[in-house]
């Protein structure tokens, strides 16, 4: 797949010098050294790594769950790192959606319910918030299951829930963490179909961390994460 | 409003759980109001009668005291009535102890006009007054034994024996107003002393002598003065006030009130235990969700928020629960056997509005309590720490 032209683009990602370091028994623990990268508004990439090589960590940091040690995190020109938490919670809901690899739908709540849910953080009322749930539903081709429960669907039709639920505020970028981690073939398939469905046609951004080459070949580019180093990277 | 649905959901996850829970909370709510109703009752009635003492023989209430000792009480400063009042013993059938009930003989002028609390019409204090024979009988006992007035009853004392059953007519049956004297008994007969002493061949004597006050602050004063008039006599008396008297009386004892709170707590600090455990392990096998709704951008604080709503909808359903569960047990007591004869002795009792509302509090402030450390804990974790205990 041909990448974007990076140069004519917009950064909708730009890293700076991120360091993370954690703290274990006493001990610190470097993740990520010295990160630098620049995503282009309308990228799809994908970060691939062997584990602990600080793949999900990088992802974390660009959605604003997580803080790096130092450096800073623009997201479409909003250094997260300089938000406080309640500032940033707010800033997730409006900027990010996120698609795990394990679904992570609310249990208790049906698609419809579930794909509402970060709706429920704005001021629309009850019947806005279900139309554009179902919006959100019927983009990612599953409406008919809208009144299902988690456990009444297959692997792959939760994770399209999830993909709803992550679009429906439409966020300018998606990030996803081994979105086809627990998928069979097919159902992988069609999720990442989708997935470059919406980087083609809603033109969104989307960083997508994964171990699978098919997954990764994708995207427009890979980015190789070692030991907490972004390979081929200045620092 | 909006997140109602969303926490009630959660309530019905794990519905088995909710249910015990909830269970538990009523029964501890059930407890509180039930104890604390026999508590204001028990209260209500000691509080009652500031401006009234009683004097009965320094060695036992067992003992009576002459019938000449009333005029001598009486012409004591401050004392404004006199009325001799015996316990009768009446019971319906001699053989069987149990339906014996609460029935005093009065001097009946004097005791009605200090004693309030027993509301009659005048044409029914007239009736009562004018036949010796007489009696008045409370609203509740009336519809146990469905009596009216006009009825003849026959009781046996078995304090007072002499070979055959007296014999009472009931004059009017007596109401009382538990707002204004609460925890008032509705379950007594009060015939008069003067028939019960005759029938005796006037040897019943006095068992207590009600003595009303001017000035309740004087009744220190007054009590020494009227024991003073007798010391050193064959029957020496002793002076309290009446709610000296009636917290002394076994049952109606401080300790009693003492022991009730005392259960209440316990099982208040248990139950909270409890609760707090089940919260705890509900939000802790939440933790990834927790996460997911930090992820998509819920502030700590509206994490908080919502499991503090899930313990208090959770405390408030089990207080509802155990309120009516409290007041269908208080309106069936009486009609139990052999606890009900126990209930009737005590004034009747109703949840009052105050305790209901306090145990709605409770209820609530366990739901609160025990949803607090899962709840600051979700506040606090970090994102990605509850992610990774997936």
């Amino acid at each position: 797949m041909p990448e974007l032209n990076v140069g004519a683009a917009q950064a909708a990602v730009k890293l700076e010098g991120v360091c993370k370091t954690y703290q274990r028994d006493g001990q610190l623990i470097p993740v990520l050294e010295h990160i630098g990268l620049s995503i282009p508004q309308g990228q799809f990439i994908a970060l691939m790594g062997p584990s602990g090589s600080g793949k999900t960590t990088l992802l974390n940091l660009i959605a604003g769950i997580d803080r790096p040690t130092s450096g800073s995190v623009l997201v479409h020109g909003t250094d997260v790192t300089t938000l406080s938490e309640a500032a940033l919670a707010k800033w997730r809901s409006r900027s990010v959606g996120f698609i795990f690899q394990f679904y992570n739908l609310i249990p208790v709540l049906t698609a419809v319910g579930n794909v509402e849910l970060p709706l429920m953080l704005t001021s629309l009322s009850r019947k806005q918030r279900r139309e554009r749930a179902l919006i959100a539903l019927r983009t990612v081709g599953i409406a008919d299951r809208a009144e299902h429960y988690p456990r009444q669907l297959s692997g792959g039709q939760e994770q399209r829930v999830a993909i709803a639920r992550a679009i429906v505020g439409d966020p300018q970028i998606l990030v996803a963490d081994e979105p086809t981690g627990d998928l069979d073939a097919k159902s992988a398939d069609e999720v990442l179909d989708l997935m470059q469905a919406l980087n083609h046609q809603f033109g969104k951004t989307i960083v997508m961390v994964t171990h699978d080459p098919r997954a990764a070949s994708r995207a427009h580019s890979q980015k190789h994460l070692e030991k907490g180093v972004l390979l081929g990277a200045q620092p | 409003m909006k997140w109602i649905p969303f926490v009630l959901k959660h309530l019905r996850q794990n519905w088995i759980r909710t249910a015990s829970t909830a269970a538990g909370i009523a029964v501890c709510i059930f407890l509180f109001c039930t104890l604390q109703t026999i508590v204001a009752s028990l209260q209500g009635s000691l509080n009652q009668g500031a401006a009234r003492l009683i004097t009965r023989n320094n060695v036992s209430r067992f003992y009576s005291l002459p019938n000449a000792y009333e005029e001598r009480i009486a012409a004591v400063p401050g004392v404004k009535r006199v009325a001799a009042a015996n316990y009768f013993g009446g019971m319906r059938d001699v053989n069987n102890p149990d339906s014996e009930f609460a029935n005093f003989a009065i001097e009946a002028e004097n005791f009605l006009a200090m004693y309030p609390e027993y509301i009659l019409t005048e044409a029914e204090k007239k009736a009562f007054l004018g036949d010796q024979h007489g009696s008045i009988v409370g609203r509740a006992l009336a519809e146990q034994f469905n009596w009216k007035a006009g009825d003849t009853v026959q009781l046996t004392s078995n304090i007072y024996r002499t070979g055959k059953p007296f014999e009472f007519v009931i004059s009017a049956i007596y109401h009382t107003d538990q707002t204004r004297y609460p925890g008032t008994n509705e379950s007594t007969l009060f015939l008069h002393y003067q028939y019960l002493d005759e029938t005796t061949g006037r040897r019943a004597g006095v068992r207590t002598y009600r003595v009303e006050i001017a000035d309740p602050q004087e009744a220190g004063v007054i009590s020494h003065a009227i024991d003073n008039l007798f010391e050193n006599s064959d029957a020496e008396t002793h002076t309290e006030t009446e709610a000296q008297y009636r917290a002394n009386a076994g049952v109606l004892g401080g300790n009693l009130v003492l022991l009730l709170n005392g259960i209440g707590l316990a099982v208040m600090f248990t139950l909270l235990l409890v609760t707090a455990n089940t919260m705890s392990m509900a939000v802790r096998e939440r933790r990834t969700e927790i996460g997911v709704l930090k992820t998509l951008g819920f502030s700590g604080r509206l994490v908080l928020g919502l499991i503090l709503a899930e313990g208090v909808l959770l405390g408030v359903s089990g207080a509802v629960v155990g309120l009516l569960l409290g007041r269908f047990l208080l309106d069936i007591l009486p009609g139990v056997p052999v606890i009900g004869d126990l209930v009737r002795r005590f004034p009747k009792m109703n949840v009052p509005p105050t305790i209901a509302g306090g145990g709605i509090l409770i209820g609530m402030s366990l739901g609160l309590v025990a949803g607090l450390f899962p709840s600051v804990f979700a506040y606090r974790a970090g994102v990605t720490e509850l992610l990774r205990q997936t």
